[in-house]
């Protein structure tokens, strides 16, 4: 069974290699290097502070973008091509190749966190460095989840790419939207008001706290210490064990 | 050339239909004429709109306030240039400025961006009227934190004694900064700022009596300090000589 799981793992890291996934990292890494050097140019005080509130800002999205793009396109063309039929034909558990995808692409992750990393390291404290990098490599694994889930439940990668990138958004500032909606300058009265309240709260309970994770004022500001990980594996062991069955739930019951 | 098709993936341009090349080149030559036919695009210099509430940024910028404080200081800061026209500072509305910079501080209070502008950058305008907007927004600023924003009031103190020659007003500044930034982080050049505005305002007699309580009051414990202060008390003491043997006279 093992070594089935590592064998999906290791196909669909090869795959992420001959994609040229590695080449378009460190395309990023270049492009990102380049703007932070024309913002340092620009900025007349808190030079370093505006370089990696920026740098920081842009390498969290494009690392969200590149892996959800990755994940949801590799999928469909597994399935497209009908090699998710060809491996299914053989004595695989579909919980096997689950599990093979997400380890494969967790690792895919964790080199894209440790490669924008690097280039942080030019301009923060190296412990807020690794603290920003493991949080970034938590905050991935649970996108790469959310990809799976969104893939096997749209099939489509127009529909499933929207539904990544909402799904992700909402997460990051569901808590702002949730404080607006809770103290709102003029009281909510209406029925309509306070369905919608009742509604943003759901999702509060729903979504995962992405607000917390991998935070710009870390590097910045010096502020966080290992122990802020602590919550942030808490939420996300959490949040991947729901995304992973609901996307086992989706997967057992399609007909190929 | 029976091998074309080993050697390339794509086929010759001479198996492209001739209607299709001329068609394209039809096209092409539409595009360029539809161009020419639109109005000119004119550089046209806009008014600092009103900045939107801080909420909106977070939102807008995925939560990441601090970031989008960062892109909206190079923003402001570059908006008297705006593509093909220039607008200088003088033609910026102050009081609007002075919103986005508390935006800025308050989508990152710990920056000191939007302090330094307002004090260096759109406080050092040929336009007292302008100057003093900012210089009041600083000193607004330094009463909410004075520990935090004192280095900000010392500039202003500076550009009111030597730009606007308004030393009624660097003296009132002074007093603030001797009397709320008491916190350990502050210089004490910065609460002798006070001796310097009397002292250039004729009071020499008042800056002497404050140099000699501030050694009483063991304040100041570094001995370079403390020889500067006696030192200080010298030179008034001169000063002060001389202006009662001019007065005599």
């Amino acid at each position: 069974m093992t070594t089935q799981i590592l064998t999906i793992a290791r196909y669909t890291i090869i795959e992420s290699l001959r994609n040229r996934l590695l080449l378009l990292t460190f395309l990023v890494v270049g492009i990102s290097f380049a703007l932070v050097e024309f913002i340092g140019d620009l900025a007349i005080t808190e030079h370093r502070v505006t370089q990696v509130a920026i740098l920081a800002a842009f390498l969290r999205i494009s690392a969200v973008v590149m892996v959800t793009l990755f994940v949801v396109s590799s999928t469909v063309r597994e399935l497209q091509d009908k090699t998710l039929e060809m491996i299914l034909a053989m004595p695989i558990r579909r919980g096997n190749y689950y599990l093979g995808k997400l380890i494969g692409y967790f690792y895919i992750a964790l080199l894209v966190s440790v490669i924008f990393s690097v280039l942080l390291l030019l301009y923060a404290d190296v412990e807020q460095v690794f603290i920003w990098m493991t949080s970034l490599f938590l905050e991935l694994i649970l996108v790469v989840a959310l990809s799976l889930v969104m893939l096997f439940t749209f099939n489509q990668l127009p529909s499933a790419l929207t539904a990544v990138f909402i799904i992700y958004g909402a997460s990051r500032i569901v808590t702002s939207i949730f404080l607006m909606a809770k103290f709102p300058i003029i009281a909510h009265t209406s029925m309509a008001q306070q369905f919608m309240d009742a509604i943003i709260e759901l999702m509060t309970w729903l979504l995962p706290d992405l607000h917390r994770f991998t935070q710009t004022e870390w590097l910045t500001y010096n502020t966080a210490e290992w122990g802020v990980l602590l919550p942030l594996f808490g939420q996300t062991m959490v949040y991947l064990i729901f995304l992973s069955f609901i996307a086992l739930f989706d997967f057992y019951r399609k007909n190929f | 050339m029976h091998y074309h098709h080993f050697l390339h993936k794509d086929r010759p341009v001479r198996d492209v239909p001739r209607s299709v090349k001329v068609f394209l080149i039809l096209a092409l030559v539409m595009q360029l004429l539809w161009h020419n036919m639109q109005e000119p695009v004119v550089a046209r210099a806009e008014d600092l709109p009103a900045p939107l509430s801080t909420r909106t940024y977070v939102l807008s910028s995925l939560g990441e306030p601090i970031a989008a404080s960062k892109f909206l200081n190079l923003w402001l800061q570059a908006f008297d240039n705006q593509p093909g026209a220039s607008i200088s500072f003088h033609q910026l509305d102050y009081h609007r400025l002075t919103q986005w910079l508390d935006t800025s501080l308050e989508l990152d209070p710990r920056g000191h961006y939007p302090m330094l502008v307002a004090a260096r950058v759109y406080g050092s305008v040929k336009n007292p009227e302008k100057q003093r907007i900012m210089m009041d927004y600083v000193f607004f600023k330094f009463n909410q934190d004075p520990n935090k924003y004192w280095r900000w009031l010392a500039h202003v103190i500076i550009t009111a004694k030597h730009e606007l020659k308004d030393y009624d007003l660097a003296l009132k500044y002074a007093n603030a900064l001797a009397e709320k930034a008491t916190g350990e982080n502050v210089p004490y050049w910065a609460k002798d700022m006070k001796i310097i505005v009397l002292e250039d305002m004729g009071q020499v007699e008042a800056a002497k009596i404050l140099v000699g309580a501030l050694i009483d009051s063991k304040q100041i414990t570094d001995p370079y300090e403390l020889n500067f202060l006696k030192q200080k008390i010298m030179v008034l003491e001169e000063k002060l000589l001389k202006n009662r043997q001019s007065v005599e006279k």
